[in-house]
C-alpha cells in the first residue's frame, strides 16, 4: 500500500523503548493521528529532526488495519520553528496550545480549521515570542471552532441586553448573565467593554494574530473569562497550563 | 504452551520487560540461558542483585556510584570550578567517553517538560543552587539534550544561575536539535564541549 501524505503538525512524543518513538500529530484532513516512527529515537536517518514537538512536516504514514496507531514511514522537515526555542515562556505557551488542541479535538468535526489556526499561533509565536493576547486570542478562537463559545453580548439565559459597567459572567450558565437572571451573584465581574472586545475579535481572520491590540482589561478579565469557560470543557487540567502558571 | 513450564515462563516474562525487548527476543534469550553451565546463570544473576544492593546516587553530584561521594566528585585532578549539568547519568557516561571535560557533573535525573508539566520541583535543581552557592564554581556547562525539554531545561537554568554571577554555557557545535547525549558519538560531543557558547 502506498503511503499517505498528509502535512502534519507534531504535537507531542513519548519514547517507545530503546530505539522507537510515538509521535501524536495533527493533521488537516485526517485530525489526530498517533503514529509509530521506528527507529527514530536511535537513528536520525530517516526522521532527522522532524518529529520535534511543534515542527511542520509533510508526513509520508501508512494506516495499521484494526490499529489506533499507523505507521510513519517518512517526514519531510516544513519548518523547525526554533523561534520556539526563544525563552520558556513561548516553548511554554506554543505547548500550551499544541495541548489545547488536542483536548478540544479530540474526536471533533472542523480539523482544518483548528490545523490552520494552531499552524498560524505557532507561526506567530515563533516569529513574535509569547505575549497574553496570543494567548487569549487563541483560547478565545479554539472555543469558536469547537462550537462552545459562551454568551458573551446578550444574557445567555433570556438573551436580553446588558447593562454599561461590570456584568456577571458564568460559563456553567451559558455566559453573560443580566441583573434580572442573577448576574450580580455570579463568580466572575467583567466590564461590558471587555464583552465587546471580544465580541468584536471574533470578527477578526482566524489565523490573523499580529497587530492586534488589546487593552490590559481585555487581557485581565477576558483571560479569566475564558479559563472559566474551558474549564467546564477540559476533562482534566492541563499540564502545559499548570506549567505556565508556575513560571 | 510456556504455561506447563512456570519457571521458563517467568524468565521471558521477566526479560520481556526490558527496553526493546518483546517476548520473541526474551524467549531466545531464555533458550540461551538455559544452555549455559549453571555458574554462568549464577552469575548474572549475582550481577544483578549486586547492581540494585551496592549502587545508589552520589549525595552531592547525584550520578550513580558505589562509594558516596562518587570518585568524579572526590578526584583531586578534576577542576571544581566547571561544573557540568546532565539530564540522566547516561549522559555522564557519554561525556567521559568523549575525553573532553575535566570538571565536575551534576544530574537532574530529568528535564522540565511544558507538555507533560515536569516542574522545577521534580528535578534536582536545589542542591545544584545549593552547590552553586558555595562559591567555588564559576562556569556551569549546561549539557542538557537538544530537546524540546532539555531547552526549557537550559533556558531556566540560565534565568536560575545568570544573576548569581556565574558563566553559563551551553552545549553546541554540531549536536543536531531533537538529539539525546547518549546518542551522540563521542568526536561530536568532544566538539561541542569545546566550543560551548554563552548561553
Ligand atoms: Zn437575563
Ligand atoms: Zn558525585
Amino acid at each position: 500500500m502506498p503511503p499517505l501524505i498528509s502535512s502534519a503538525i507534531i504535537l507531542r512524543h513519548v519514547d517507545y523503548g530503546e530505539a522507537d518513538r510515538i509521535v501524536t500529530v495533527l493533521t488537516p484532513d485526517h485530525g489526530r493521528l498517533k503514529g509509530f516512527a521506528r527507529g527514530a529515537r536511535r537513528s536520525r536517518k530517516r526522521f532527522g529532526t522532524a518529529l520535534e514537538p511543534f515542527a511542520e512536516v509533510r508526513l509520508h504514514w501508512v494506516p495499521r488495519p484494526g490499529g489506533e496507531l499507523v505507521s510513519l514511514r517518512e517526514a519531510e522537515l516544513v519548518s523547525l520553528r526554533t523561534g520556539l526555542r526563544r525563552d520558556l515562556e513561548t516553548l511554554a505557551l506554543a505547548g500550551y496550545g499544541c495541548e489545547l488542541t488536542e483536548a478540544l479535538f479530540d474526536e471533533a468535526v472542523g480539523f482544518a480549521e483548528a490545523f490552520g489556526l494552531l499552524r498560524a499561533f505557532l507561526d506567530h509565536l515563533d516569529a513574535a515570542g509569547a505575549s497574553a493576547g496570543a494567548r487569549l486570542l487563541m483560547e478565545l478562537r479554539l472555543l469558536t471552532l469547537a462550537g462552545i463559545v459562551p454568551h458573551l453580548q446578550h444574557c445567555a439565559e433570556c438573551h436580553g441586553a446588558l447593562p454599561e459597567g461590570p456584568v456577571g459572567f458564568d460559563a456553567g450558565r451559558g455566559g453573560s448573565l443580566c441583573p434580572g437572571c442573577g448576574g450580580a451573584a455570579a463568580g466572575l465581574r467583567v466590564d461590558r467593554l471587555t464583552l465587546g472586545s471580544l465580541g468584536r475579535l471574533l470578527q477578526t481572520p482566524l489565523e490573523r494574530f499580529a497587530d492586534i491590540r488589546l487593552s490590559p482589561r481585555t487581557l485581565q478579565e477576558g483571560g479569566a473569562l475564558l479559563a472559566d469557560a474551558l474549564r467546564g470543557h477540559l476533562p482534566k487540567p492541563l499540564k502545559s497550563a499548570a506549567f505556565l502558571a508556575g513560571l | 504452551m510456556l504455561d506447563s513450564i512456570p519457571s521458563f515462563a517467568r524468565l521471558v516474562a521477566e526479560l520481556a520487560k526490558f527496553p526493546g525487548v518483546g517476548t520473541k527476543t526474551a524467549t531466545r534469550l531464555a533458550f540461551y540461558l538455559l544452555r549455559q553451565p549453571d555458574a554462568a546463570a549464577a552469575a548474572l544473576a549475582t550481577a544483578i542483585v549486586d547492581l540494585k544492593r551496592n549502587t545508589r546516587f552520589c549525595s552531592v553530584c547525584f550520578h550513580i556510584t558505589e562509594q558516596d561521594p562518587c570518585p568524579l566528585c572526590v578526584d583531586p585532578a578534576r577542576d571544581g570550578s566547571l561544573l557540568c549539568v546532565v539530564e540522566e547519568p547516561q549522559a555522564v557516561l557519554a561525556i567521559e567517553r568523549s575525553r573532553s571535560f575535566r570538571g565536575r557533573y551534576h544530574v537532574l535525573h530529568g528535564a522540565l517538560s511544558p507538555l507533560d508539566g515536569i516542574g522545577p520541583e521534580e528535578l534536582r535543581i536545589a542542591p545544584l543552587l545549593d552547590r552553586l552557592k558555595a562559591g567555588e564554581i564559576s562556569e556551569v556547562l549546561v549539557a542538557t539534550n537538544f530537546t524540546v525539554e532539555g531547552d526549557a531545561t537550559a533556558l531556566y537554568l540560565a534565568r536560575l544561575i545568570q544573576p548569581l554571577g556565574i558563566r553559563t554555557t551551553r552545549l553546541a557545535y554540531g549536536i543536531p536539535m531533537g538529539s539525546e547525549l547518549e546518542y551522540v558519538d563521542e568526536a561530536t560531543v568532544q566538539r561541542a564541549v569545546q566550543g560551548r557558547r554563552e548561553l
